[in-house]
């Protein structure tokens, strides 16, 4: 018996032994992911998905992280109520360090989250001027609206000369963003808003809408709307015989809009991403999305790898420095790094985590969209 | 000149809803079935007429008698591979109510994947508006939604009073053991009425295509009316689920008269919660011993 128990013994030791002196498996990391992969705004969800899966295979190929990096996808619908559920099944189950949000109702749900688990949260979709304000642990890749509008609203009163300014907008956090940015600089600038409309985020018919605003003839349709809506907005108001030139913070920038006819000779604001910069990182990207997806990149594509590409320049740092990659580590490190290459060039972040980037004027026009004017970050 | 064209508007929004509503009504009414799939019919049969006369460029014509086949092919599989075995096993209610959700889910996320998740439109001039006179806007497709509902509308309820078909569906809603009494097959009698209702959907499903557009997740929203019409009108009453439907649409649109877009459906539900209060069994309320 006691030779049973010396084997048993012997052979725990040796066990122990081989453990302790084979090299350690690095553990894969998980990052999170919490986008509208269903309802109608699902298209966003699809536009952030196509370029993080380029960056996963980059970061991949370039073994930037010891154990490799995957994206958990949870579906938000784009909801607040759907966005924090997928965030605490992210924090608590899957204990990532960094999730990437999107829309500015959803992103202000999880941020307490964010904070009380710290955990990072990264938004590269929403643009809600309260986004700036969300903790320490939640950064921005993508200048917000009154960033975006504090360009074009100049632009539009001053150099195009529009005075009238009439705005639908949805009644969330983003809506009322806009709305209070308009009502401040409206008349700072000499021009007014003569008429606002809030919508609910559900609602489909405009036919009546369109009267209301043909009533007040104002030079410019303000919209702060996004996904099918906004496309649905600007198609019943054309057909309903509203002529004013519509206008929108980097809403616009999505496929749908850029393909509409209604919305041609729209203008809208969106960061200045110049896709023809000769740098390596700007290049690859851009390359291999033409390649996979047969079309240029959107700013909303490039904000998510962007995002997820500081994640991965992060966690590198911080496994090269033997320490573990957590929300605290990331911020701490985040804060020491004075700026970032990514797609578009060198950018940094301002010290409430919101990335400082040039703003640009676009007008749709039927194919796409051309820049009238790049301003300054 | 701002009411008058509201008012038009809701004619519009409202004719649409009521040519929506009167086939759940009509299937809801003859076989007591929770047909919540109805809204993914609809978006079936938008997606494929779109699909006919976009993408593959055929007439009109074709793309109608192509929507009106799957919207029927797609409303008798739901009720013979889902409500049939499910009855048969006697599920309750709920249980069919379930699975027809089930089927809502699963079409969109179909939908989602052939055609993509975004928005489409079905492109025509005739929903463009032109000044008819000073202030009120109107698109020809409004006088087509009209003269489209009428002749529907005509012939749904000359099948339903002039044909044994028609009059054993009605039996079928008031009585079905006596339907059964007189030999007639309920369950074949259902089917009938899955076709037709099924069928009825399309006219709708087009006219929302060309005027507000289509998403994967339409029927839910088509569903919401179609169910506040069919509960408002009367169970059993497809004139009932017309009319409260075409009463929706206006008073969302009027509603916009003096407030904002925000409370034009909360003002429209909140009046039809009034009426139920006032008159619960509906605007025409039938006889039944369902």
């Amino acid at each position: 018996m006691s030779n049973y128990f010396k084997g048993i013994g012997v052979s725990l030791i040796l066990g122990l032994a081989a453990a302790t002196t084979a090299p350690a498996q690095a553990e894969e990391i998980s990052i999170g992911g919490v986008f509208p992969l269903s309802g109608p705004n699902a298209i966003y969800g699809e536009i952030f998905q196509s370029s993080l899966r380029l960056a996963e295979d980059h970061i991949k190929d370039d073994q930037m992280l010891e154990g490799g990096m995957r994206i958990l996808y949870e579906d938000s619908q784009a909801l607040p109520q759907q966005a924090v559920l997928a965030m605490n099944k992210l924090v608590s189950v899957n204990n990532v360090p960094y999730v990437m949000s999107a829309f500015t109702g959803p992103s202000k749900a999880v941020a307490p989250i964010a904070n009380r688990s710290k955990t990072v949260v990264v938004n590269g979709g929403g643009v809600g001027p309260d986004l700036a304000k969300l903790g320490e642990y939640f950064w921005n890749v993508i200048p917000l609206a009154n960033t975006e509008m504090r360009s074009l609203l100049p632009y539009m009163v001053e150099e195009q000369d529009y005075k009238k300014f009439t705005l639908v907008y949805v009644d969330d956090p983003l809506g009322e963003g806009v709305l209070e940015v308009l009502q401040e600089q409206l008349p700072e600038l000499g021009a007014s808003l003569v008429n606002k409309y809030s919508i609910p985020a559900t609602a489909q018919q405009f036919g009546g809408l369109a009267a209301k605003i043909r009533n007040d003839d104002p030079d410019v349709v303000f919209l702060a709307s996004y996904g099918d809506q906004q496309v649905q907005i600007i198609k019943q108001l054309r057909q309903n015989g509203v002529t004013a030139r519509f206008a929108s913070y980097s809403a616009f920038s999505t496929p749908t809009v850029q393909a509409l006819p209604e919305a041609e000779g729209a203008l809208y604001a969106t960061q200045a991403i110049d896709f023809e910069a000769e740098d390596a990182f700007t290049r690859r990207f851009v390359d291999d999305f033409k390649a996979a997806y047969g079309k240029l990149p959107t700013v909303y594509a490039t904000n998510y790898y962007n995002a997820a590409m500081v994640f991965a320049m992060l966690g590198k740092e911080l496994q090269s420095q033997g320490k573990p990659i957590t929300g605290e580590n990331l911020l701490e490190l985040r804060r020491a790094t004075e700026s970032f290459n990514l797609v578009g060039g060198s950018v940094s972040f301002d010290e409430k985590g919101t990335l400082i980037a040039p703003i640009q004027i676009m007008e749709v026009n039927g194919s796409g969209s051309k820049v009238l004017k790049i301003g300054k970050p | 000149m701002v009411l008058l064209q509201l008012l038009v508007n809701g004619i519009q929004t409202g004719t649409i809803y009521a040519l929506t509503a009167i086939g759940f009504a009509l299937i809801f009414g003859s076989t007591r079935i929770f047909h919540f799939a109805h809204g993914a019919i609809f978006v079936i049969a938008a997606y494929v007429f779109k699909f006919v006369i976009g993408d593959l460029s055929l007439h009109w014509g074709i793309a109608s008698i192509a929507a009106v086949s799957a919207a029927v092919l797609a409303g008798l599989l739901v009720n013979f591979l889902i409500y049939v075995p499910i009855q048969r096993h006697e599920g309750s209610y709920f249980t069919v109510f379930v699975a027809s959700f089930g089927v809502v889910i699963v079409v969109q996320n179909a939908i989602a994947m052939i055609f993509g998740r975004g928005f489409v439109a079905i492109e025509t001039s005739l929903s463009n508006a032109v000044e008819v006179f000073s202030g009120l806007f109107m698109a020809p497709l409004f006088g087509i939604v009209i003269a489209c509902s009428a002749i529907v509308l005509t012939g749904l309820h000359l099948i339903l009073t002039r044909t044994h078909f028609g009059i054993a569906l009605r039996a079928l809603s008031q009585n079905p053991e006596l339907v059964r009494t007189f030999g007639l097959s309920t369950r074949r009698l259902s089917a009938y009425a899955f076709v037709l209702g099924s069928a009825l959907v399309v006219p709708a499903a087009i006219f929302t295509g060309a005027t507000s557009g289509l998403n994967p997740s339409i029927g839910l929203h088509i569903m919401l009316i179609s169910l506040v019409a069919t509960i408002a009108g009367g169970i059993g009453s497809i004139w009932g689920a017309a009319c409260i439907a075409l009463a929706i649409g206006v008073a969302e649109n009027l509603v916009l008269w003096q407030l904002d877009t925000q409370w034009s459906e909360a003002v429209a539900f909140a009046f039809l919660l009034v009426f139920l209060i006032f008159r619960p069994a509906g605007l025409f309320r039938l006889a039944s011993t369902h």
